[in-house]
């Protein structure tokens, strides 16, 4: 799976702004066992339903070239059986309970996600215990995983024109830091994986206290907790892992990517380097994400989709990182539009960003999506716990997100236009073109 | 992610959410004023958040009822009716709606068109405002419609650029051939050339009108003051004199053998497949059954296609078996894809298992485990505002009652292996289907030639 949507980055920040009555901190209790494993808590008796969610810090951002990919291979592998469960036993086993499962992987984080009804939960709570370090990795099981995760790059990135372009937007972009591939790893290392890699990097990552468990739902908490602390507390803590020390240097000078292949129309990317989620700058930049690319309404789809014509659809922004990252300015061009116009326009546009700043009511807007997202995601017991575990693993803490409201509501007009000025440099781009050649066009 | 198998397909999701019913959970009853034009109007106060949704269903205004020579017509209509009033610009409208973080927009399905808005209670009266305007005063203007014209001809090239989409569309095409349900909503590069403003306005006045038009609103409001704003705003659309067209579609083709197609993309390293045969109409008593059958051969991550095709040998990352169902038929069908050399295994495989449910059928763990599975999986279909409103028109369209749900799960903890058997041997095909590959067909002919004889076309020629 690709870095979060412009949703959940929106939404992390509203929490603490627009909580009343729906959601207090209060309302989430607050565990942690000896062997490190937090717990987040909160109950929620809508529906007879549990939403249960597991995350573990580790993500591409923790891997190394040979390796890449691998964070989201044990994420399938998660699934394929442990000492005590066969291989495919989980999924049979959780589906026959009423329960279904899916999971993640980002450049920072993994998380396991299960929806049951309440009657099973001290099943799930059992198998998911288990899988926290009982992987076993089956060689021949192994193989044939390795060929699903193929067939998922295969179909995600190398049958997807965007997607490629992306991949090779952000190589030629970031060059030090692991953020240099993406989530899916290259596919040579997909191919070539060997499987005491992937052990070594599972035992390294799957720890109680490299994870942090949400649980959301129908359930009395006390209960909850005896059965957390009876299934959990055997599982030894692991090693800290090491810290990802790598920082990307500077760029000194514009980048320009071209990919030529047959396709039917052209895909356009065009990425700055951009402050990570904890700088305070963070802030002042995800307003222009709204003021730049969000709805018709915004600078750039005025311009490029109706006022140039030029584009089908403007999008982008930025992801919640740990490490710096970059700003994307995703355009669907028209078939047969102008890509240097395209470039040319969203220049013109930073410029009058950096000189002119933006006005009180596009900071209002901002604000306002900003709120209607984070409600929308409040209604279900899936979004709230998905909520709560990303803000505890990209804040650092998951009470980080009942202040970041002052953060936010110090953003200024002239906050925004000093960042504009400090990110979107020419020295800081890199340009990428999907050109359609050949073929049956 | 470990699988988007489930959440890729609209066609999967729509029958996802007519379909599920029980867990103990109800879909509240609204409650239902009808106004003087006609419309009827269905509310629900839920004050646990500060937001509300709507949906306003209109019958006819889906892609059906368009005249095949301007194939996209409907989903136009929606695209058009957002760009201007008499008093309100296109720009002036996207302002208002994106400073407020609302969303307001029209999409269609084969039989009606559906009318979505969501925001902050706060935004409900501005929101409803633009929405009537809108549906009532919508000026079509000349340059609006020149303007999209060519973006909505370029869409459908990069469609063809994300080969799993296509496939459907493909798919949808084969399987309907001239049948009106074969219309695409978004049309093809010949239609929009041939269509006006005249035509959008005729289109426009023939299906949207309030007397056939429903609507529902669920959230944080008072019902005495929302019904005062309704009845000043979409309260004041006037009623045709006209009589409402009668939506009537010829039967559903009958598929008679086996029919073949493949597009070929010569730079696509996987093969796409999507095969289809006929189903059953919407509220037909066999759904609890068919259900069952469905999310054992490929509704789920642990079905049969999902356990032979990805799960044993690693030949994909999806797999899906779903089903469409309307107020005349329906459509079963199952989609996956690989890499261009296994794609005969992959259909060899999937041929195998549509034997199986013929041959053996299904064992009674299996059953136990999709009934859990379907009644486990409930609940959350409910829990939002927007599934509740879409729940409430779309039931009420096809006359089938806010306890249908509720009904169906109350059957489907009854199914029985015998009955499981029973609907998937009705339905699922072994001798009369229609499949639709997408893939480089120099490398996929020397394969795919025992299978039958497949009519070939290019990702590049027009239409789909």
């Amino acid at each position: 799976m690709k870095g979060k949507s412009l949703l959940s980055v929106l939404l992390l920040f509203s929490i603490g702004f627009f909580l009343r009555a729906d959601l207090k901190k209060e309302d989430i209790k607050v565990f942690k066992l000896d062997n490190g494993l937090k717990i987040l808590l909160l109950e929620d008796h809508d529906i007879p339903n549990i939403a249960y969610y597991t995350f573990f810090r580790v993500g591409s951002r923790n891997e190394r070239n040979g390796i890449t990919g691998v964070s989201h291979f044990i994420e399938h592998m998660m699934f394929n059986g442990t000492e005590k469960v066969g291989p495919g036993e989980l999924d049979r086993k959780m589906e026959f309970l009423g329960g279904a499962n899916n999971a993640y992987t980002s450049k920072e984080m993994t998380a396991y996600t299960d929806w049951f009804p309440t009657p099973v939960l001290e099943e799930i709570v059992k198998i998911e215990a288990d899988r926290m370090q009982g992987a076993t990795f089956d060689p021949q099981v192994l193989e044939s995983e390795r060929n699903v995760i193929a067939e998922e790059r295969r179909v995600s990135t190398d049958n997807n024109n965007d997607s490629l372009l992306d991949e090779q937007v952000v190589a030629s972009a970031i060059t030090a830091h692991p953020y240099h591939w993406d989530v899916i790893g290259w596919m040579s290392d997909i191919l070539n994986w060997k499987r005491d890699d992937i052990m070594n990097y599972y035992n390294t990552y799957y720890a109680p206290n490299n994870a942090v468990l949400v649980v959301v739902g129908d359930f009395n908490t006390e209960e909850m907790m005896k059965l957390v602390r009876e299934y959990y507390s055997p599982i030894k803590p692991g090693t800290p892992p090491p810290p990802v020390t790598t920082t990307e240097p500077e760029q000194l000078g514009a980048k320009r990517v071209e990919i030529r292949k047959e396709a039917q129309a052209p895909s356009f990317l065009m990425v700055y380097h951009a402050p990570k989620f904890a700088d305070p700058d963070y802030f002042s930049m995800s307003i222009l994400e709204t003021v730049l690319l969000g709805g018709e309404s915004s600078r750039l789809y005025k311009r490029l989709v109706r006022g140039e014509q030029l584009a089908l659809e403007v999008g982008g922004g930025m992801d919640q990182n740990i490490d710096p990252y970059l700003f994307y300015f995703r355009i669907q061009p028209g078939v047969d539009s102008d890509l240097d116009k395209i470039e040319k326009v969203i220049t013109e546009e930073l410029e009058k960003v950096k000189k002119e700043g933006i006005t009180d009511k596009e900071l209002q807007k901002a604000v306002n999506n900003v709120k209607s997202n984070f409600y929308n995601t409040l209604q279900t017991i899936a979004g709230k716990a998905n909520l709560i575990g990303n803000a505890e693993l990209l804040a650092g803490d998951y009470s980080a997100m009942f202040t970041l409201v002052d953060s936010y509501q110090k953003v200024t007009a002239k906050m925004v236009q000093d960042a504009a000025n400090k990110y979107f440099t020419d020295k800081n781009k890199t340009v990428g073109k999907l050109i359609p050649e050949g073929g049956a066009k | 992610m470990k699988n988007t198998g489930y959440i890729l397909s609209l066609m999967f999701l729509l029958a996802s959410l007519t379909l599920s019913a029980g867990g103990g959970i109800k879909l509240p009853e609204p409650d239902k004023i009808t106004f003087d034009n006609g419309m009827t109007v269905f509310l629900l106060e839920d004050h646990e958040l500060p937001i509300v949704n709507f949906n306003l269903l209109l019958p006819g205004a889906g892609t059906a009822f368009e005249d095949r020579q301007y194939e996209g017509l409907s989903d136009l209509i929606t695209y058009m009716l957002l760009k201007g009033t008499k008093t309100m610009s296109a720009d002036q409208i996207s302002e208002e709606l994106d400073f407020m973080g609302a969303t307001l927009d029209g999409n269609v399905t084969e039989e009606y068109a559906l009318f979505r808005g969501y925001c902050l209670s706060e935004h409900l009266d501005k929101l409803i405002g633009i929405a009537a305007d809108s549906l009532i005063n919508p000026a079509f203007k000349e340059d609006e419609f020149k303007q999209e014209i060519p973006r909505r001809i370029d869409r459908i090239a990069t469609i063809k650029d994300s080969p799993f989409q296509a496939a459907q569309l493909y798919f949808q095409k084969a399987y309907f051939g001239d049948h009106p349900m074969g219309n695409l909503a978004v049309g093809n590069e010949e239609s929009f050339k041939r269509m006006s403003i005249d035509i959008i306005k005729t289109h426009y006045k023939k299906y949207y009108r309030p007397d056939t038009s429903i609507l529902a609103i669920v959230g944080n409001f008072d019902s005495k003051k929302l019904i005062k704003l309704l009845k000043n705003t979409l309260g004041k659309w006037e009623k045709p004199a006209s009589p409402a067209p009668k939506l009537e579609l010829p039967p559903l083709p009958k598929i008679e053998g086996k029919k073949f197609v493949v597009i070929d993309k010569p730079d696509a390293t996987q093969t796409y497949f999507v095969m289809g045969a006929p189903g059953f109409r919407n509220g037909d008593p066999v759904l609890p059954s068919y259900r069952v059958a469905n999310t054992l051969f490929g509704g789920r991550f642990t079905s049969w296609m999902s356990t032979e095709l990805r799960i044993k040998r690693g030949l994909t990352y999806n797999t899906r078996s779903s089903y469409s169902m309307w107020k005349n038929g329906g459509v079963v069908s199952a989609a996956s894809y690989t890499q261009n050399k296994n794609i005969a295994l992959m259909l060899d495989i999937t041929f195998d298992l549509l034997k199986k449910a013929h041959n053996e059928g299904f064992v009674d763990t299996e059953v136990e485990s999709a009934r859990n599975y379907i009644m486990g999986q409930f609940p959350p279909t409910l829990e939002r505002a927007a599934s509740k409103t879409r729940a409430y028109v779309e039931l009420s369209f096809y006359n089938l009652g806010f306890d249908y749900y509720n009904k169906v799960l109350s059957a489907i903890e009854k199914v029985t292996k015998t009955q499981a058997d029973e609907a998937a041997k009705n339905f699922l095909p072994l001798d009369n289907y229609i499949l639709v590959l997408v893939g480089k067909l120099e490398q996929i002919k020397p394969l795919i030639g025992k299978f039958g004889t497949f009519i070939e076309r290019k990702i590049a020629d027009p239409g789909f």
